[in-house]
């Protein structure tokens, strides 16, 4: 894992009295111990990956606790987990990040939100929207809608988002309906603090284990059955959810004397909307608004009652709701229009459709709102709103003359080292040779290979889904289609929607799977195929080329991703070839982040221990530089950039390693495959070099210095101006 | 209501700069202080080497047991900034762009060096954006700017650049945090405190304007070493201060130079030679002598074009055995591998052979297709005397240089532009100036140099040629024509397969017919 959390583990030991303080994600896991949970488990993503990894950290108390925790290979799996909850009176969670983990996880969940639960069930979905975003722009609340699950969306702070956690699994329980917990991404990683609680132990668990298996048919979801769960969702647990929300007011209602108006609004949204409202002097930083406010902790369902009591009498609502479709106003506006209630209603009129609720989209969704409604209470803020939100624009068109343009993205590329940036160098020399191929891309690290320099892909449809994506392209191609995938999308579904199904249909493409031994993107965490499991052990042999023969694939070659030349050859070979069937490459190379990790500390140990350790790096010759900057071109490592030419005469910048390189070797190895320049040189520093060794060195040393070539001599110093004037006279 | 704000301190950081560290430090030492404080990040989706974003908020005032908690933002405000930190130049920038410096309130802290865009190291020239525009941009759009390399302080003091960030940000006075708050989260922290303690130094004085600004390393010469007593080199000196133009001595004497050293004094004589003639053209002109200083940039490098002989003798001498052992990171006697990369071919061994063999051999190769397809891929390890001696064999060739294949066919094409320039300063200078200018794109080894060398002859060939060719023109015939050719040029830096330049050339036929 990228992150250890050895020392964060232990506020998930934090007792009644104690104060936690840590990021929000490792709160809602102590959230998950204190609510009794009994099994966890999830598919890691940004930005709920540290809840994996922290659960992984904590075996030792999820021992003691009785918890068992399962991290499967995906989120279908992972939503599977929650079927434990169907028939046992057994809390459990599961996390993702959303809406793509949802997406894969839907199959369950329609079943399992069918069938419906007897023990607390709840799903953390990572909503990765907004800045920052690395996956389609779309809204969990979908799910909830059509599976009817309830969903949470608390205030931002960790007092509150631990309270809707433990209120959560009661909902669960009172409605017999799953649960999703929603955090954004700076919710996940919104460092605070919350009066902790004692861990609580399951009543079933790992400890006290169940003797018999419950059956009830109509927990199956078997014809005619469904039907029926059916009504049951709409008869008694819709209600049995309404009832428990408005019971215990998990939506909160803030008074404030400009009752004319008000703001309804999604309970994550709460922070930024108080923060404008104190801006424009209608808050305080204490939560005192002049605005009534309805904060709806739970955004599905929307209880009608609450919405039709906090509108009656008022001119005019905000709806302050992220995302699209707006749901939340559509939902609004049918209630009052039910109960007859002719509040004018805004919301997407004053903030836009698509994207974040910024800062500046708040603040200038506010101002849009105030000039609707005309209420001479707020005409101070206003005006106030307004000449902040012009204030803003001003500055952006001020940047913007005075840098001559926008400022070019920094778009994302593979890390210094990345045993993936090799495989594209190398294709791209193929194509070069064998012109350009329709590449199936996948989700993982190397799917930055779509971004400069590579510009490698030209779909990308779900992880996993390489293979499967060229299914319907490649019999339309003249050349052969290549796929791609990770190993992470391999284990994920790459394995049978893409190698069993496309050999089922006699594909004849060529797939890459970049096996990196981890799911990188996410923070490395193991996958079947890894050099361990998680607790350090390799119990298991589960390897990529025994999986890929056993659905049937015939032409397998393994490949070292840093030999470029080699590479390109059996790339070549894959795609020229008269063979038919699918080709599968497994171009092997370990994630450079996590070997690093584990070399520098052995090679720190090694050196501390007195022995030889040789530690590489790459330079450039900057005199035989010319400036060309092709093996950027080919690389585009981090490590490899430019600096002004030191040459007098010429102008162009030339390559420099700068002293993060890691000495992988790619730099040497275009050079050569590609047949660049004689610029690049490796230098392997020496470490406790033996007694011979230092000798030979020396000895050496004095040789070489002895044949060197001799000195340029510089050119001789021009005589000042002055000098000339005197000798003009 | 509570008039309260808190102080609001935005931090943009690449991956791997430690800003999550530097988050940590501030966290702790509120922690420690009793402060209220939230913090906050956005990894971006290039957590492994794009910009990241940490955004704090910190009560000022220190909150009364059971005091109802303050509501803290989770997003930077717009325009409501107190302090914003960059770690690099273009991210001050871009910080600008979003809004989040404003004039009346922001602090600025940015390093000034450059960690360039993708976009501005792949290009075929120079494409790198104008640091000073973004300079000018971040101080005047800051209620004040705080500036330095401190990457470059970050690696005197043996630190990571968070550290002397931080220093700064305790140097501002902005945060409700006494100095001796952050030297102690530095301290509990426990990893390198005593270099994290000396870059937090650095960056404090900075701010405190105890130290100045220490700004990126300007373009420097390479190191010399010392001055050998040379009479040829004063000669050539001499004969440039008497024949030349003052603006265009500097640069011819840098030529001559070179090509004394490439070659020997005669041919650092043609240079001047050539050279001079191309100053009579410009002074007939009417020119004060830049064009010249510029054709004799072009045409020193021309002179020097890198071949195999040139690369082993820059690669034998003493000077660059220090660089590489410099750069290598090696301390006192440690020894240093060193393995070249070399992988020469058809052309490096037809270009030392005599012209009609290496005619012939070239020709037979491109007739077949076949120039790439000898290639040898040599890891020479130069670090051993077998290795060192290999190279510096080649180095010892450079007397057998001028009879070898190459030595002609090069001389020949400079010959050719330098008579294109030399008429076209009869005709128009701005004409012969970008004439000069377009041996820019000879450049490169192998592919690239060949490549090079076609758009180059592609551009004499459809554009300078007919121009100097033609006769009774119009008046501005021949400042479209020096546009043309500069567009063309920067059309052939522009992408590597060419297409920009054919499309290019294209449009100029099509509009000539």
């Amino acid at each position: 894992m990228e992150r250890s959390f050895k020392q964060e583990v232990e506020s998930l030991r934090l007792a009644e009295g104690e104060t936690f303080h840590g990021e929000g994600i490792l709160a809602v896991t102590k959230a998950l111990l204190q609510s009794g949970v009994s099994y966890v488990g999830g598919y890691q993503g940004s930005p709920i990956s540290h809840l994996i990894d922290v659960l992984v950290d904590a075996k030792p108390l999820l021992d003691e606790l009785g918890i068992h925790l399962e991290t499967p290979t995906s989120e279908a799996a992972a939503a599977a987990i929650l079927g434990a909850s169907i028939n046992y009176p057994i809390r459990g969670a599961v996390a993702w990040k959303s809406t793509v983990g949802t997406n894969v996880a839907s199959d369950a969940l329609a079943n399992l939100a069918s069938a419906g639960v007897i023990g607390g069930a709840m799903m953390v979905v990572g909503e990765d929207y907004g800045e920052g975003a690395s996956i389609i722009q779309e809204r969990t609340h979908a799910f909830a809608m059509k599976s009817q699950m309830w969903l949470l969306d608390p205030r931002p702070n960790l007092t509150s988002i631990v309270d809707l956690v433990e209120k959560g699994f009661e909902l669960s329980e009172a409605s017999n309906t799953p649960v999703m917990l929603q955090l954004r991404i700076r919710t996940c990683h919104v460092y605070g603090r919350f009066a902790a609680k004692n861990n609580r132990q399951g009543a079933i668990s790992r400890n006290n284990r169940l003797q018999k298996p419950d059956f009830d048919i109509i927990r199956l979801c078997q014809p005619p059955y469904t039907i029926a769960q059916e009504r049951i969702k709409i008869e008694k647990r819709m209600p049995a959810a309404l009832k428990f929300i408005a019971e215990r007011k998990l939506n909160e209602q803030f008074p404030g004397d400009i009752g004319d108006i008000g703001v309804i609004l999604q309970g994550g949204l709460y922070n930024t909307l108080m923060r404008v409202l104190h801006r424009v002097g209608l808050a305080d930083t204490f939560g005192k608004s002049r605005i009534p406010l309805y904060v709806m902790n739970v955004t599905y369902p929307l209880v009608p009652e609450e919405i039709n009591s906090f509108c009656a009498g008022k001119k005019a609502v905000l709806v302050c709701e992220e995302g699209q479709p707006e749901f939340i106003e559509q939902a609004i506006a049918a209630a009052l229009r039910r109960a007859d209630i002719n509040t004018k209603l805004h919301g997407k009129d004053v903030f836009p459709m698509a994207g974040e609720y910024t800062s500046e989209v708040m603040l200038k969704g506010l101002a849009a709102f105030f000039d609707k409604v005309s209420l001479p209470a707020i005409d101070a803020a206003r005006g106030s709103a307004a000449s902040q939100a012009q204030a803003v624009t001003d500055h952006k068109a001020q940047a913007a003359e005075s840098l001559g343009g926008q400022v070019p993205p920094r778009t994302p590329t593979f890390c210094t080292g990345c045993p993936e940036r090799p495989v594209f160098s190398a294709l791209t020399l193929v194509e070069r040779e064998l012109g350009k191929h329709h590449i199936a891309a996948d989700i993982g690290c190397h799917s930055f290979s779509a971004y400069k320099p590579f510009n490698l892909g030209n779909t990308c449809l779900g992880y996993g889904m390489g293979l499967s994506s060229s299914t319907g392209i490649a019999p339309q191609f003249e050349k052969r289609v290549i796929s791609i995938m990770g190993d992470g999308g391999f284990w994920h579904n790459g394995l049978t929607n893409g190698v069993a199904s496309a050999t089922f249909n006699n594909a004849d493409g060529v797939l890459i799977v970049m096996k990196n031994g981890y799911t990188s993107a996410t923070g490395w965490q193991f996958l079947p195929s890894s050099m361990q499991q998680r607790d350090g052990v390799k119990a298991q042999d589960q390897n990529i080329e025994s999986a890929i023969r056993g659905v049937g694939v015939k032409w397998i070659k393994k490949v070292q991703n840093y030999k470029v030349a080699n590479v390109a050859r059996v790339l070549k070979e894959a795609l020229t070839t008269a063979e038919k069937g699918l080709k599968v490459i497994i171009a092997e190379g370990e994630c450079m982040l996590a070997k690093q990790r584990r070399v520098r500390a052995e090679d720190a140990k090694d050196i501390a221990a007195g022995k030889r350790v040789a530690k590489p790096k790459f330079g450039v010759d900057e005199q035989t530089c010319t400036g060309d900057h092709s093996c950027i071109r080919l690389s585009g490592c981090p490590s490899l950039t430019v600096k002004d030419n030191p040459d007098k005469l010429r102008q162009d910048p030339v390559a420099t390693v700068v002293e993060t390189c890691v000495g992988c070797g790619l730099c040497g190895e275009v050079s050569h495959a590609a047949i660049l320049c004689p610029s690049f040189y490796k230098t392997e520093v020496v470490h406790n070099p033996g007694a011979i060794e230092r000798v030979v060195n020396r000895l050496r040393q004095r040789i070489i210095a002895w044949m060197a070539t001799p000195e340029a001599m510089p050119a001789a110093p021009l005589p000042s101006a002055a000098t000339l004037a005197a000798a003009a006279e | 209501m509570s008039e309260l704000r808190p102080v609001t301190i935005l931090i943009s950081a690449l991956g791997g700069e430690g800003g999550g560290v530097m988050t940590d430090w501030i966290l702790a030492a509120c922690r420690a202080e009793g402060l209220t404080v939230q913090a906050t990040s956005v990894p971006g989706v290039a957590q492994r080497t794009g910009a990241t974003t940490y955004y704090i908020e910190i009560l000022r005032e220190k909150l009364a047991k059971g005091a109802p908690e303050p509501v803290m933002a989770l997003y930077p405000q717009v325009g409501d900034i107190d302090l914003m930190v960059a770690t690099e130049l273009v991210e001050a920038g871009r910080a600008c762009q979003s809004g989040f410096v404003s004039p009346d309130r922001t602090t600025l802290i940015a390093s000034m060096h450059r960690f360039y865009l993708i976009d501005e190291k792949i290009g075929m020239g120079d494409t790198r954006l104008e640091t000073a525009r973004v300079e000018a941009t971040v101080r005047q759009l800051s209620k004040r700017a705080i500036l330095g390399d401190f990457a470059q302080a970050a690696r005197d003091s043996g630190t990571v650049i968070n550290a002397v960030l931080v220093g700064a940000i305790a140097g501002t006075g902005i945060l409700p945090l006494r100095v001796e708050a952050f030297e102690r989260a530095i301290r509990e922290e426990g990893k390198s405190v005593e270099a994290n303690l000396r870059g937090f130094h650095y960056g404090l004085k900075v701010a405190r304007g105890e130290i100045v600004e220490l700004r990126p390393a300007p373009r420097t010469a390479a190191p010399r070493p010392a001055a050998t007593p040379a009479a040829a080199l004063d000669a050539l000196r001499d004969h440039v201060v008497r024949d030349f133009p003052a603006v265009a001595r500097e640069i011819v004497n840098e030529g001559a130079a070179r090509c004394f050293d490439y070659q020997d004094n005669a041919y650092a004589t043609l240079y001047l030679d050539r050279l001079d003639k191309v100053w009579q053209a410009e002074r007939a002109a009417g020119g004060d002598g830049s064009g010249t200083a510029e054709t004799g940039r072009h045409l020193a490098l021309w002179m020097t074009y890198e071949d195999v002989i040139r690369v082993a003798q820059i690669k034998t001498r003493p000077i660059r055995l220090q660089k590489v052992q410099r750069g290598s990171g090696a301390k006192g006697e440690q020894p240093v591998i060193v393995t070249e990369f070399l992988k020469p071919g058809i052309d490096e061994f037809a270009s030392i052979l005599p012209p009609p063999l290496g005619r012939r051999l070239v020709g037979w190769a491109e007739r077949t297709g076949r120039l790439n397809s000898f290639n040898l891929g040599l890891h020479i390890r130069t670090s051993t005397v077998l290795g060192f001696a290999l190279l510096r064999l080649m180095a010892a060739l450079k007397p057998w240089r001028r009879h070898g294949y190459r030595f002609g066919v090069e001389q020949q094409g400079m010959e050719r532009w330098l008579e294109a320039i030399r008429t076209a300063m009869g005709k128009d200078r701005l004409v012969a100036r970008e004439i000069a200018e377009c041996a820019r794109l000879i450049k490169g080894y192998s592919d690239t140099h060949r490549r090079g060398t076609g758009n180059f002859r592609r551009i004499m060939e459809t554009l300078v040629q007919p121009t100097l060719a033609a006769s009774n023109v119009r008046p501005d015939y021949y400042a479209n024509a020096a546009a043309a050719i500069a567009t063309a040029r920067k059309a052939a830096l522009a992408d590597p397969e060419g297409e920009t330049l054919n499309r290019t050339l294209a449009q100029f036929a099509s509009a000539r017919a």
